[in-house]
């Protein structure tokens, strides 16, 4: 009965477990998105540190499409588990 | 005798190692403030506002070496009168001109530069023909044809120009 009632010590492990790993893996997406898409939108050589308008719409769409290829990515994945 | 080793080398540590603050991501006020400058209607807006100004002050300065026809019989007040009303109504038309000038090429640059995503001449030059074409269609198609390379050329120099200058 307490086994049903609180989670035992092993489950309260596991679930931090699989939360540090998530929050490892949206740090790295994070990371990633970022490099990504600077290295895209952003040419080598700048004269101002503001960002233009050009970049910014840049930006927005690498972005969008980034996420959207990670979700992609992800449901492909996750629907049928024997590699094609 | 640890402990005092310990706490002046730790003490030096954090003299010596600047604080790394952490990762600040701009708000979404911070976002909304800054893309208030991204909107195309607010920003030819703004150019137009500015043309106007210059062109208000252009017309003042060049209608004021111009000398208007008068009749000799007004008196001297009546001449000053009239100047200044001379010098007011091409002012107005000057800063009319240069308005629409400015709101046309910004409310163009900006549209292009959002769909091609890219800062580069090539938006100044398509903005520049586009107004240029505007403004002389009144005269043809060969008029606009010229008035268009022409303000082209034109606001191009001015990038370049101001490029340099910053």
């Amino acid at each position: 009965m307490a086994a049903t009632n609180a989670p035992t010590n092993i489950e309260k492990e596991q679930i931090f477990g699989m939360a540090e790993k998530e929050m490892e893996y949206r740090v790295d997406l994070f990371n990633r998105l970022t490099a990504t898409c600077f290295d895209k939108c952003i040419e080598k050589r700048y004269k101002e540190s503001e960002l233009n308008m050009g970049e910014n719409s840049c930006i927005d769409r690498c972005v969008s499409k980034y996420w959207q290829v990670t979700n992609l990515i992800g449901q492909l994945l996750g629907s049928n588990r024997p590699p094609v | 005798m640890a402990a005092a080793d310990g706490e002046p080398q730790a003490a030096t540590k954090e003299a010596e190692k600047p604080k790394i603050e952490p990762l600040r991501l701009p708000t979404p006020e911070e976002i909304r403030g800054q893309d208030i400058w991204n909107n195309c209607a607010v920003r030819s807006v703004v150019s137009g506002i500015m043309g106007g100004g210059l062109g208000l002050a252009m017309g003042l300065f060049l209608g004021a070496l111009d000398n208007p026809l008068m009749q000799e019989e007004m008196s001297t007040k009546q001449k000053v009168i009239y100047t200044a009303k001379d010098m007011g109504r091409r002012s107005l038309r000057s800063a009319k001109t240069f308005a629409v000038m400015g709101l046309i090429f910004s409310a163009a640059e900006c549209v292009v530069e959002k769909a091609r995503a890219k800062h580069d001449t090539t938006n100044t030059v398509v903005a520049g023909c586009v107004t240029g074409g505007a403004i002389s269609a009144k005269g043809g198609p060969k008029a606009a044809c010229a008035g268009c390379a022409g303000f082209a050329a034109f606001s191009v120099l001015i990038e370049k120009l101001f490029d340099r200058h910053d």
